[in-house]
């Protein structure tokens, strides 16, 4: 009977309680759709670095001196568990020049079969005997073909293939590198390996593999610097959860305003049944039967509008989504029904903690003097 | 009749009961020592001149407001020392309401007005007990009405269904048929008159009509706060 008497209260007033839904629908509706952008968002983000997770790179630990990997040393993590790849490398920085061109470019000396686990190639082949690969804005920079011949360090070698653009990557970044089999680069370089790629079978095993390297390398000193992939993942994943938590702030002000409205117009209600509540108290209602009447009416705005803008997120966040350029893809996503739940549930708690004052205020009212109100 | 009534148990005793008003400037003396007795069954007229107190006497006997000194004694129960909660109880079990304005809830229907005294008290079986009131006074038939469908009177007859809803031992009418026509308030008064006399519920009826004084046992004048 509650329920009904404060569905009936809210009618009395019908255009007054569609304004205050209409608020609390643009409230949540901005908490969920910033949410439901910010999910997206963060998922395609990481979708792009989802495949570098799993792996592990190991450099020399240069604060203590150490400069490059000793071979026994990576023979040592080539005997670790659950390894895909163990990849090492040299690296040098030098001038490479093609006809009247050059540039400064990062020279790794690898072998072809681990060159071949890491990139894709996009011409030509990797084939390093006697022959180079060459990165894709370095191909780009110095208008490079297959079978060209470019100098490093005096001496020339011909472009076996180009690789595949990587764009953003934090193991080795191939695009503006040059690679030489590990005996060539010896030839023109007197370095020892200065780092390893380590790539995990599946991303369970990162941790167990980081700390073998970590207690078999660094037994008695501390000669190599683990890095996981992941862990830098989970940085980013955190930047960018703190910055839709705040989007999702700024977006909570609207319901914040709709939450004043409410309060406002029930207030007015209370104002104008003063009488009313005079009569329901001096015929037998408990104070708090008046609270409960009221707060009912607030839960009742709050779930109409919660429930309605809850809905309509989808398609805010639909339209967020793509005017920003990003994947729709995630949209129906199942973590997308958590920023919609979000919503829902500030929408009403917004609702019913603005209701909570107006409602106490009339519980509060004096029978008598209630009942003389005019 | 007259003289069970005469001799019944008091229902409503007040002794020596004060009120005043204080506003920042000046009090008002609203009752001086108002000390009564009413009997269960006993049909009673409070008169006496606007602001002389016969409102504010009524409020003290329905239990809507407290006096400043004195005593109120209500089917046996002293009031002065009751929680809101437990004079909201005694107010929704012991007494009924009827008011000028009859005071009806706009938003329910004629049935559900009646019904919400049961509500109020958690009553099972309150349609069918409704019913059986509204067609006591007399409209069965306007039970889905809604307040501001039906005239006057019979609003009034809703707030009498209303007030007894319950089953109050007292009735307390404040001018019930001040806002009716003649027919209707007579029609009213008739109601509260057979309620009285056949279910011998203890009604305290303020009105500055001389004429409804016909339906009562005894009435009490009230001038400037006390009983003349």
């Amino acid at each position: 009977m509650y329920p009904e008497l404060a569905r009936r209260n809210l009618e009395r007033a019908k255009t007054r309680s569609i304004l205050a839904v209409v608020g609390i629908i643009i409230g949540v509706m901005a908490v969920a759709s910033i949410g439901i952008f910010g999910n997206s968002m963060q998922k395609s983000v990481l979708e792009r670095f989802e495949d570098i997770a799993d792996t592990i790179i190991v450099n020399p630990k240069q604060s203590k001196g150490f400069t490059e990997i000793e071979e026994d040393d990576i023979e040592l993590i080539r005997k670790i568990e659950n390894t895909e790849y163990v990849v090492p490398a040299k690296d040098e920085k030098e001038i490479v020049s093609f006809k009247d061109r050059k540039t400064y470019s990062t020279i790794y000396g690898i072998s072809e079969d681990d060159l071949e686990k890491l990139y894709e190639v996009y011409e030509g082949g990797i084939k390093l005997k006697g022959s180079v690969v060459v990165g894709y804005s370095l191909a780009e920079d110095l208008d490079l073909r297959v079978g060209n011949r470019i100098t490093i360090a005096g001496s020339e070698f011909r472009i076996a293939g180009i690789l595949e653009e990587e764009g953003t990557s934090f193991a080795v970044n191939p695009d503006n590198a040059v690679f030489l089999s590990v005996d060539d680069f010896d030839k023109l370089f007197d370095k020892d390996y200065s780092m390893v790629v380590v790539k995990a079978e599946s991303l369970d095993y990162i941790d167990s593999i980081a700390s073998s390297i970590d207690s078999i390398v660094n037994k008695r000193e501390e000669k190599v610097e683990v890095m996981k992939l992941e862990s830098i993942l989970e940085t980013i994943e955190d930047a960018l959860s703190t910055m839709n938590n705040f989007l999702i702030a700024i977006a909570a002000v609207s319901l914040l305003v709709a939450g004043v409205s409410i309060l406002n117009i029930m207030l007015m209600s209370t104002v104008e049944r003063t009488k009313e509540i005079g009569v329901m108290r001096a015929i037998g209602a408990y104070r708090e039967t008046i609270l409960k009447i009221f707060l009912m009416e607030a839960l009742i705005l709050g779930v109409v509008g919660s429930v309605a803008g809850a809905v309509l997120s989808i398609a805010g966040g639909f339209a967020i989504v793509s005017m920003m350029g990003l994947t729709t893809k995630y949209i129906l996503d199942i973590s997308t029904a958590l920023y919609i739940a979000e919503g829902f549930a500030v929408g009403v708690f917004t609702a019913v903690a603005s209701g909570l004052y107006p409602a106490w205020k009339a519980s509060k009212l004096e029978p008598i003097e209630a009942l003389r109100y005019e | 009749m007259e003289k069970t009534k005469k001799e019944g148990i008091s229902m409503i005793e007040l002794t020596d009961v004060h009120k005043i008003y204080k506003t920042e400037f000046y009090e008002v003396h609203a009752l001086n020592g108002v000390t009564m007795k009413i009997r269960e069954g006993e049909f009673v007229a409070i008169m006496g001149p606007s602001g002389s107190g016969k409102s504010t006497l009524l409020n003290m006997i329905g239990c809507l407001d407290k006096p400043t000194t004195g005593e109120v004694i209500i089917n046996g129960v002293e009031t002065s020392r009751l929680s809101d909660r437990q004079l909201t109880e005694l107010r929704r079990d012991s007494i009924g309401f009827i008011f000028q304005q009859y005071n009806l809830i706009p938003t329910l229907t004629v049935l559900e007005n009646v019904e919400l005294p049961m509500i109020f008290r958690g009553l099972s079986e309150r349609k069918r007990r409704a019913m059986e009131l509204l067609k006591l006074v007399g409209i069965g038939e306007l039970r889905d009405r809604k307040p501001n469908e039906i005239s006057g009177g019979q609003q009034q007859r809703v707030a009498i269904a209303r007030a007894l809803a319950n089953d109050p031992p007292i009735l307390l009418c404040d001018e019930p048929t001040g806002n009716l026509d003649t027919k209707s308030g007579r029609d009213v008064m008739k109601i509260i008159s057979r309620l009285n006399e056949e279910k011998s519920v203890t009604v305290v009826l303020v009105t500055h009509d001389p004429a409804l004084s016909d339906y009562t046992d005894r009435v009490v004048r009230i001038r400037d706060g006390r009983v003349e």
